[in-house]
């Protein structure tokens, strides 16, 4: 019985011919779309994660604490809300930091009359600090530390980056809602079609009776069909273009973004698009069907 | 099995009314052959399609095989119609589908297994004499390969009751003689048929209860 309400869909579609066709591509359009800024965003996203894991806070201490300070004033930093950990960098420790970096020309450092760099500490946020609203209250708690003299380092340019994330993604959307919107319209007409066309047909096979269900739910397994048809081509796209571009743009973003490579998009997003595409079908089915009715 | 009482059936053709079934009434047993026959015009096909539920009476009641039509809900109609085989007298084939696929298509809306179907849908066509016409499209069929591919489409389930509107209106007479067995043998195996023509010549040759209509009233009913 399914087997023939397939088969039943697949002649639908057939009669609604070149409808269904641009029904299809304005779905593989818009789910293209979908997908592309959801693979680009889904990467920023990781991106962002990872530098988020990165920021480091530096609070420089007005006066280097006698030596057996040190410990105590880590130990109460500790306990600061939003702070994961802590480092205390003392003004040797700083110096001999800054003549690694230096490397050969250390010898610069050597002719200092003093130790001109403070001592510090280096805060790694809690995941809870993470935000960009975290980061401020954070920043704000330790700038009121007696012993602190400024506050530096911040989420800031992670937090821009985690902006133009969700804006992508927003715009992604916006462009996939608009293509979806005209893809449904598409199905509807031709599912409209399909009906005009086989109205004679359904005369007689209710005639011959044919339960409505046997009537009808080809209508929707066709619709359903185009939407799948068209999500399997937008997929298939996309692990195209990904294919393509993806080790072609891995140094560039390695070196921006820090990231690996790009990845493709996980199998979760990727039923969701299948998915989405077979119910923008189906709905696009079951809208010419109550628009007959009406 | 069927029971018609005070059954009218009134069209209005914009502000003309025309009465084409005028107060019609009678039973019909399980098992009785009855023909019906008329000139035309008379109200033979307004009658059949009150039986299978096409349209409903605009007065009187309409019993059909336990039915009862008048009320019978549309999800029920379809069930009224899967008992009983109708043969149009203009065929009504679907137009993109072979005769092998026509007469197959009520097998499948019932979910016979495909098997079964082949091996029924050819039974059928063999009796009809239009097994070599299996592969044909309704409109490479003449009038009268398209009126037996429509019995075979009605006898193909094995309904209790089979209505057949001028089954042979488009035949020779070899061929007329050959479906009016089919359609006798049909009735003898238990099956309650109404074969409704115009040929007052055939309704007379075949000798079973015969219902005549004028005008779309009753004005016969004997045999
Ligand atoms: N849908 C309709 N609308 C208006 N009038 C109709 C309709 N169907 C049938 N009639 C009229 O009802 C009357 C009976 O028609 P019907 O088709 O039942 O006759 P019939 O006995 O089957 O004739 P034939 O032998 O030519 O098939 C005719 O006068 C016809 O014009
Ligand atoms: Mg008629």
């Amino acid at each position: 019985m399914l087997g023939f309400l397939i088969g039943e869909a697949f002649r639908d579609l057939r009669r609604a011919g070149r409808v269904a066709v641009s029904a299809i591509v304005l779905i593989t359009l818009s789910l293209a779309a979908l997908g592309g800024f959801w693979l680009v965003s889904s990467n920023l996203e990781r991106a962002v994660a990872k530098w988020r894991e990165r920021v480091r806070i530096i609070v420089y201490l007005k006066r280097e604490p006698p030596a057996g300070e040190a410990a105590a004033l880590v130990e109460r930093v500790q306990g600061v809300p939003g702070v994961a950990g802590v480092l205390y960098i003392s003004k040797a420790d700083a110096l001999a930091s800054l003549k690694t970096v230096l490397g050969k020309d250390a010898s610069v450092v050597a002719q200092l009359p003093s130790n001109p760099l403070p001592a510090s500490l280096e805060i790694t946020p809690a995941a809870v600090a993470a935000t960009p609203e975290g980061a401020r209250v954070l920043v704000e708690r330790l700038a009121s530390l007696p012993e602190a003299e400024e506050v530096a380092g911040s989420a800031d340019w992670v937090e821009r980056l985690s902006q133009w994330q969700r804006l992508l993604t927003t715009i992604g959307l916006g462009i996939g809602a608009v293509l979806a919107i005209a893809a449904f319209l598409t199905v509807a007409t031709a599912t409209t079609l399909i009906l005009h066309a086989r109205r004679r047909e359904t005369e007689i096979m209710r005639l011959v009776g044919a339960t409505e269900m046997t009537i009808r739910l080809p209508l929707l397994l066709q619709g359903m069909l185009q939407g799948l048809l068209g999500a399997v081509l937008a997929l298939t796209a996309l692990v195209a273009t990904h294919g393509l571009v993806a080790p072609r743009l891995a140094p560039l973003v390695s070196l921006t973004l820090g990231l690996p490579e790009i990845a493709f998009l996980p199998p979760l997003n990727l039923a969701v698009l299948l998915l989405a595409g077979t119910l923008l079908g189906g709905l696009g089915g079951c809208l010419a069907r109550a628009g007959r009715e009406a | 099995m069927i029971e018609l009482h005070r059954v009218w059936k009134v069209y209005s053709v914009g502000p003309v009314k025309v009465p084409a079934l005028s107060d019609v009434s009678f039973r019909i047993a399980k098992g009785e052959f009855v023909v019906l026959t008329g000139a035309s015009g008379a109200g033979k096909t307004t009658l059949l399609r009150l039986l299978y539920r096409d349209d409903l009476p605009s007065e009187g009641d309409i019993e059909v095989l336990g039915y009862d039509l008048v009320p019978l809900r549309r999800s029920r109609v379809a069930a009224l119609r899967r008992s009983i085989g109708v043969v149009f007298q203009d065929a009504k084939l679907l137009p993109v589908r072979t005769v092998y696929e026509n007469v197959a298509f009520v097998l499948r809306v019932l979910g016979t297994p495909r098997r079964e179907i082949t091996q029924r849908v050819f039974d059928a066509l063999r009796v009809v004499g239009l097994s070599a016409r299996a592969q044909a499209y309704p409109a490479q069929l003449s009038q009268g390969e398209a009126q037996r591919a429509s019995l075979a489409r009605a006898i193909v389930r094995k309904p209790p009751l089979l209505l057949a509107d001028e089954p042979t209106g488009n035949l020779d007479d070899a061929m007329e003689a050959e479906i009016i067995d089919v359609l006798k043998d049909i009735g003898g195996g238990g099956t309650t048929v109404v074969l409704a023509t115009h040929q007052a010549r055939l309704a007379a040759s075949l000798r079973r209860r015969t219902i005549t209509l004028e005008g779309g009233r009753v004005v016969k009913d004997e045999g």
